[in-house]
């Protein structure tokens, strides 16, 4: 299948992929070697995969890759800040419990930031309701649970 | 001032850092450049047949595919108990999905696109479905060639019907201890296969050299070694001609333990005309429950024999767990089930039969909890519903009736020391259960369970582990230990121990993920054993670096070793006034006072393996010894039901188990959750379906419901009592599986008292608690439906 080209700001960075057009975002970046993007379903059924598009969670699997033409796509080691500091965000996942085996860990994270953005002081029912569509089998989610509201209160003393 | 204790201190786990950051590489992200090549299997779409045909020309002629292969090819059996499994179906398709032929190309597009095309004529035989079904005399025979399989001498098939495991325990008079009863209750509970649901899915990269025939593997395994010894037998290669590298896995819970994909993905790495290129087999979300193995079905009947002051008499326990087409490894849930048939509970008349058997359908193998929640799912109902029967407090039934230290088990082995009534208590305390709360939510109906949990690692006698522990140039420690940190945090303990005894700060140890070419044996990450028996082993191995480090230092400074401490890495003598960092030296050899260099890179070395375990008598199950130590626990939950639609809130769960020493109290605490959290998942909404014709109906997560944020408890209560093992690093046991063992056996008694009415069959979904609450307003008092 003929490929085509596809622009797109990577983590604040310009980048052009060249995908066929059946290509799904999540196997373009992770043949780009964006392996934080993970694949657990790719059905659109589990989370693993979940990426920021224009700062809204979207299940990269379920989104072709030349339908980011222009847009902005953040995954996790996106929010990793050049000194090597974790994001208040993954900070709180580690010192809360919210990771075992950490395969769901990066979507959960961006879940949690889009989360954030918008909703810096979420209640227990918006909690569960932003993570509802990223499923963990390791943590039971009260770890998760914890790390959210961890993590705001991180950002708050940042803010 | 006394110096604080790592071991139980409160630390984050080594290895989350990058998890959250996404950096850690799982095996699928690995890249193995563009000679890597892809394979997709084509698969039976009947349950049971013999192949007549298998026409692949079309497959061959998709742009991209190299190969096809098919079972006759490599019909290699494999199996860790019970070689009965070949990675293709060998003239013989046992269930729908099972691996026919396997296309091979140069992308995953075009090796799915060929596994589309290849066609299969078969001549169709009668399959059975129903484990109960298929014990029947003449039933038709999964495996007619059963006889003839390679087992362990612990696994007994009985060749000639569909059972490939049967576990006996005889002990006492059971008819004697049923004469003695005054009550005689007998139920039986079952539940369909469920799946371990990890996220991440099985991958698998292999790779032969064309030269010296070695074969590397890269997968989602959690038992690297385990893997290295099944492929090495199978291919009849020395063991140091294969080379497992297990990557960090995303979840196993007993799924990607012993030998699960790979013989799949070796047929194609090891074709002659493919040899040399590695090839990769991903396992599609759909594909993982029919390449890989599920937690069996099971049908538990209790009966059991209570006299008037409350003593449990007898108790007759038959578990028939439905195995699919392998039992290769489910075999030995079978055994774990058997040999712990007593349950919390002193029994003195006890028989037990526990049976595997064959159906046609996906295979069961290990998941956590490894046959105990089978068992707990019926036995700790039939203890709940006999206390009502003889008008007692199931509280007080379960503490009347308890497995007390020294108490024989069914196998005759004495109950190690354990702190289960307090637990019990507590548990009991922390849910209110004696007090009758009214519903938080108007209409509904609330009920308050409790469920017992017990389970001993379940391995061979000689289950044995090795690490090293190498003190780097610069004090900081390598440790090799081959366990799969798979979420339990593993190596977080491990670096507590190696900081505790090498006195060394813990950020500067560090734990390598399993590479049987670098890193010293272990058996297997499975069964809760790693902590304990690795744990042992690292122990031996700090101590044994710590002595040649002491020594050393105690020629260069012409002291004894004794006078000598390492804290924080700083090598001190307070007695000569002397303190340093752990430098080159340790690397480089020390120059001693005669002005000759001694020493040299230090590695401390350290193995275990169980003393004295010995295997149950192959008749009645008698042993003195029958497994190394058993963990116990209870778990209580507070529900409410809305009667309109059968819905299921927890209110509150509460676990608490006797972990003998917690090292890692924010893993044990996380184990906790997360086990507790699948347990109520499977006991409210799991199950693996499949239509009449034994077509899988769940195979996605759409269809395989597993519990969400929206499904679970926002807090678990969990606490540990520490009842000191021996021997073990520190008194430890295992608890990693624990926590899933009885959740859905509490829910279920929960349930009863909030309805009113037992319900026999798992999962408690919805569309069944409401039939059954329509059936208890009929008046009836068990709903099997
Ligand atoms: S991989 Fe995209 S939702 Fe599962
Ligand atoms: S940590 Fe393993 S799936 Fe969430």
């Amino acid at each position: 299948m003929t490929k085509r080209e596809v622009h797109f700001t990577l983590n604040g960075r310009s980048v052009t992929y060249e995908v066929e057009p059946r290509t799904t975002l999540l196997r373009a970046l992770r043949h780009h070697g964006v392996t934080s993007v993970k694949r657990g379903c790719e059905e659109g059924e589990c989370g693993t995969c979940t990426v920021l598009l224009d700062g809204v969670p979207v299940k990269s699997c379920t989104v072709l890759a030349l339908e980011v033409e222009g847009r902005s796509v953040l995954t996790a080691e996106g929010l990793v800040g050049k000194d090597g500091k974790l994001h208040p965000v993954q900070q709180a996942f580690v010192e809360e419990g919210g990771i075992q085996c950490g395969f769901c860990t990066p979507g959960m994270v961006l879940t949690t930031y889009a989360l954030l953005k918008k909703n810096p002081d979420p209640s227990e029912d918006e909690i569960r309701l932003a993570l509802a569509g990223n499923l963990c089998r390791c943590t039971g989610y009260t770890g998760i649970f914890r790390s959210v509201k961890r993590a705001a209160e991180l950002l708050k003393d940042q803010a | 001032m006394e110096k604080k204790s790592m071991i139980g201190a409160w630390v984050t786990r080594v290895y989350d850092p990058e998890k959250a950051a996404g950096t850690l590489k799982f095996t699928d992200d690995l890249s193995f450049g563009s000679e890597l090549l892809y394979a997709r299997a084509a698969r039976s779409t009947i349950p049971c047949g013999k192949i007549v045909n298998i026409d692949y020309s079309e497959a061959l002629k998709v742009p991209g595919v190299v190969k096809v292969i098919v079972g006759k090819n490599f019909p290699i059996h494999f199996g860790i108990y019970l070689k009965d499994r070949t990675a293709m179906a060998v003239e013989k398709v046992r269930y729908i999905g099972e691996p026919v032929a396997l296309v091979v190309a140069e992308s995953e597009d075009a090796a799915e696109e060929g596994a589309l095309k290849v066609r299969v004529e078969y001549e169709e035989e009668t399959p059975v479905f129903d484990a109960a079904e298929a014990m029947k005399e003449n039933a038709p025979l999964v495996h007619p060639d059963l006889g003839s399989y390679e087992h362990v001498s612990f696994v007994t098939p009985v060749p000639g019907t569909n059972i490939a495991q049967h576990f006996k325990i005889r002990r006492g008079d059971i008819e004697k201890g049923f004469e003695e009863a005054d009550q005689v209750l007998e139920e039986s509970f079952s539940c369909p296969q469920i799946a371990h649901a990890f996220l991440e899915p099985h991958a698998c990269i292999c790779l032969q050299d064309p030269v010296s025939q070695e074969v590397t593997i890269w997968s989602t395994a959690q038992s690297a070694f385990t893997l290295r010894e099944l492929v090495a037998k199978g291919l009849e290669l020395p063991l140091h001609k294969v080379r497992v590298i297990a990557p960090p896995i995303g979840g196993g819970f007993g799924g990607k333990a012993g030998i699960t994909v790979e013989p799949l993905c070796l047929a194609a790495a090891l074709d002659p005309d493919i040899k040399g290129r590695p090839v990769k087999l991903f396992v599609p979300r759909e594909e993982v429950l029919t390449t890989s193995w599920v937690r069996q079905g099971w049908n538990t009947k209790v009966k059991m024999g209570v006299k008037k002051d409350g003593t449990i008499s007898a108790m007759k326990v038959e578990l028939v767990f439905d195995t699919g087409t392998s039992a290769e490894y489910g075999a030995n849930p079978v055994r774990s089930a058997g040999y712990t048939s007593m349950g919390c509970y002193y029994v003195p008349n006890i028989w037990t039969d526990s049976y595997g058997v064959y159906t046609n359908k996906p295979f069961g193998g290990a998941y956590r909890g490894f046959g105990l929640p089978e068992l707990m799912g019926g036995l700790e109902a039939v203890v709940d519903a006999i206390a009502y029967r003889i008008g007692m407090d199931p509280i007080e039934f379960r503490l009347k009736n308890l497995l007390k230290p020294g108490l024989p088990t069914c196998t005759g082995m004495p109950m190690p020391p354990h702190a289960l009534d307090k637990i019990i208590k507590k548990v009991a305390e922390k849910i209110d259960y004696h007090r009758e709360e009214p519903p938080v939510r108007k209409g509904w109906k609330r009920g308050k369970g409790i469920a017992l949990a017990i389970k001993a690692p379940a391995m061979p006698a000689d289950a044995s582990s090795s690490a090293t522990v190498e003190i780097l140039g610069d004090g900081s420690v390598k440790v090799l230990a081959a366990t799969m940190d798979m979420g339990q945090g593993a190596y977080t303990a491990y670096a507590q121990i190696v900081s505790e005894e090498l006195g060394v700060p813990m950020e500067r140890v560090k734990c390598y993920y399993p590479d049987t070419a670098a890193q010293p044996y272990d058996w297997q990450t499975v069964a809760s054993r790693s902590l304990w028996s690795m744990g042992m082993a690292i122990k031996r191995a700090c101590e044994d670096a710590r002595s040649q480090l002491l020594a050393l230092y105690a020629e260069y400074w012409q002291c004894n070793p004794e006078e000598i401490t390492i804290e924080d890495g700083i090598v001190k003598c307070p007695k000569l006034g002397k303190a340093e960092p752990i430098d080159e030296k340790t690397q480089n050899g020390f120059k001693m006072p005669d002005g000759k260099y001694k020493g040299g890179p230090i590695i401390g070395r350290g193995h275990f393996v169980p003393p004295d375990v010995v295997y149950p008598d192959l008749e009645t199950g008698q042993s003195e010894k029958s497994v190394v130590h058993f963990t116990v626990g209870a778990v209580g939950v507070d529900i409410e039901v809305d009667p309109g639609t059968g819905e299921i809130v927890v209110n509150k769960a509460v676990a608490g188990y006797d972990a003998g020493r917690v090292i890692s109290p924010l893993n044990v605490k996380c184990q906790i959750e997360g086990g507790t959290v699948q347990g109520l998942s499977a006991g409210m909404f799991e199950g693996i379906y499949y239509d009449k014709n034994g077509k899988l109906l769940t195979p996605d997560f759409t269809d395989y419901k597993i519990a969400t944020t929206m499904d679970v408890p926002w807090e678990i209560e969990s606490f540990c009592e520490e009842t000191p093992e021996d021997p073990s690093p520190y008194g430890n046991r295992g608890v990693g599986e624990h926590s899933m063992i009885s959740p859905a056996a509490a829910l279920g008694n929960a349930l009863y008292k909030a309805i009113g009415i037992r319900i026999h069959q798992y999962p408690f979904t919805r569309e069944r608690v409401y039939m059954a609450i329509k059936a208890a307003e009929r008046g009836e008092k068990d709903f099997w439906g």
